[in-house]
């Protein structure tokens, strides 16, 4: 909505932004980072989907009408920059109590203790790439900040992480900054949180844990990867609580899950990093936001009579507003993840089972009444305007989403098989398996190489 | 605290990075919204349409000749299409003698 006012801000057409009573911190925030600190908004009291008819209107006309006229009418007072320090300045000298407690007051930290960025180590991370400290990657919304190679060595050595991980951290910004990621959207309020997958030889060299308890915190290049990602999302992208993120409750960070590649290998499965394009081999980082997620206990009997139609009733489950996503606010932009263990993939390899063939099964059986998705999308999430039918004759969204006008028919939670994702990781001998439920195009998947990592006799010779 | 724990000395950087937007200034605000067109842009959540019926209907009472322009001329500002749809907007306003907008829901 802001963003949109800004571009009418710059042509020239003055703008009022419409914002629920619980968002004018965030609004404060992203007008900062827009060049806007005084672009105006008008409150509505409260939020408007908890509220009746007569309520919402009667609220609008008591408190944002005449904001909106003032917006238009009044040129807001012109507000001030606060000064910041240079880039690569030092801004704290003392003892590792005192720079926890300076960091932590300052916002710059997540509330555990970092491991001092001093010009040593941030020198030993920075030899890692052959890339000028300076460098900028992109510049990230939504405070505009430039995401330099200089910034990734900070927080690097804040989070924990090893300077050898240094070439994951910087293959995470590029992708961080892929617009079809959308940076921008990582404070929305589902709270939605990052998963990296890790693709790659670099996964057994700088040893993550990629079998039992794969998304555990517990050992070092997982757990502090991901502690990196959740800073560099506070200190660069600028995401804070009650300000830019506004995450209704919110996650705190995931650690970096690789692939078991022995075993995909072994069965003959392409990797994530292969789905998304990158070369066999190759290492490479995949990210993309999860909702939350659930595990399916013991996916046991026969593949095709019991396993497949579990896993598939798994994934209808545990997907449900978030069909707004495959239509609606994102149009076939659902990318359902499903962790397989070793033991259920080699399973299913067994039976024939390839996995395409697996996410051709999950796109026909694990389908919904048409009833029922409209009624998610429309009644219980207060969008009047979807219909599928509607969506259909306008060509807007395939055809098999409306082949009839039986309410009974089922239709598909995606648009192509392969928008499901399929991952093979955790312990390599238990059936249990994982569905995440996605956040549609506010942390679409994509994927980055590991293009600066100089090889195993590098990163031993750091260690 | 005793040597054995001593909390050492470090100089340390700052982790974040330089802003690269600058303060922009506003557009240029309307003395009155009489015989003004408005825009209105919408993320197709949160009852905008309920929202902006409300202010559409008062709007007319007080200003003479204000006229709208639906948000279904424009699409959801926050889908799929969002960065194309927010980028047409102002080749868009002039086609259609656009004057001022109100963009929601920011909720």
């Amino acid at each position: 909505m802001l963003r949109a006012s800004a571009v009418c801000e710059a042509a020239g057409v003055p703008s009022s932004t419409l914002v629920c009573e619980g968002f004018l911190p965030q609004a404060t925030a992203v007008s900062m980072g827009l060049g806007l600190p005084n672009i105006p908004v008008a409150m509505v009291p409260g939020h408007t989907n908890v509220q009746s008819k007569d309520e919402l209107r009667a609220n609008v006309l008591r408190v944002t009408l005449d904001q909106v006229i003032s917006n238009l009418t009044s040129t807001p007072a012109v507000a001030g920059e606060r000064g910041e320090p240079e880039p690569q300045s030092i801004v704290f000298k003392g003892g590792y109590s005192e720079v926890n407690r300076f960091f932590y007051e300052q916002s710059w930290s997540d509330g555990l203790p970092i491991v001092p960025p001093t010009r040593a180590r941030i020198d030993e991370f920075l030899r890692q790439v052959d890339l000028d400290p300076d460098h900028s990657i992109a510049t990230l919304l939504p405070e505009q900040r430039a995401a330099t190679i200089w910034s990734i060595a900070v927080n690097g050595v804040m989070a924990g992480c090893r300077p050898e991980y240094m070439p994951i951290l910087v293959a995470l910004v590029e992708a961080l900054a892929d617009p079809a990621y959308g940076v921008e959207h990582s404070g929305n309020s589902p709270g939605s949180d990052t998963l990296i997958i890790l693709n790659g030889p670099i996964t057994r060299d700088l040893g993550f844990n990629y079998t039992q308890g794969v998304l555990r915190d517990g050992f070092m290049p997982n757990t502090s990867i991901g502690r990196f990602w959740r800073l560099f999302l506070r200190n660069v992208a600028g995401f804070l609580l009650h300000k830019n993120d506004k995450g209704t409750f919110g996650n705190t960070w995931r650690v970096v899950m690789p692939e078991n590649e022995d075993v995909l290998a072994s069965i003959g499965w392409p990797t994530v990093g292969v789905d998304m394009g990158n070369p066999a081999g190759s290492n490479s980082v995949t990210i993309a936001r999860y909702t939350g997620g659930n595990l399916l206990v013991s996916v046991s009997g026969d593949v095709y009579k019991d396993m497949l139609p579990y896993l598939a009733d798994a994934v209808v489950r545990i997907i449900s507003w978030q069909l707004m996503f495959c239509v609606g606010q994102g149009m076939g932009k659902l990318r359902p993840l499903v962790l397989l263990p070793p033991i259920l993939a080699e399973t299913m390899a067994r039976a024939g089972v390839t996995k395409e063939k697996f996410k051709q099964y999950l796109f026909d059986h694990a389908r919904l009444p048409a009833s029922q998705f409209s009624r998610i999308l429309r009644d219980w999430t207060q969008k009047p305007t979807w219909d599928l039918a509607l969506e259909v004759k306008n060509g807007r969204i395939p055809e098999f989403f409306h082949e009839s006008d039986d309410p009974d028919r089922l239709v598909p939670m995606v648009w192509r098989p392969e928008d499901y994702m399929v991952a093979v990781t955790g312990d390599p001998l238990r059936n249990n398996a994982y569905v995440f439920a996605h956040n549609g195009l506010r942390g679409y998947p994509v994927s980055a190489l590991i293009r600066h990592y100089k090889g195993a006799d590098t990163a031993a010779a750091a260690k | 605290m005793s040597a054995q724990e001593s909390d050492g000395y470090y100089e340390v950087y700052w982790p974040r990075a330089p802003r690269q937007g600058k303060l922009k200034p506003l557009a240029r605000r309307h003395e009155t919204l009489a015989g003004k067109k408005i825009a209105l842009l919408w993320d197709y959540l949160f009852r905008g349409d309920e929202v902006f019926d409300a202010i559409k209907e008062e709007f007319t009472k007080r200003f003479p000749e204000v006229t709208f322009v639906d948000w279904k001329e424009f699409g959801n500002t926050h889908g799929t299409d969002e960065r194309k749809i927010v980028a047409s907007l102002p080749e868009r306003f002039k086609e259609m003698g656009v004057t001022a907008a109100i963009s929601g829901m920011g909720c």
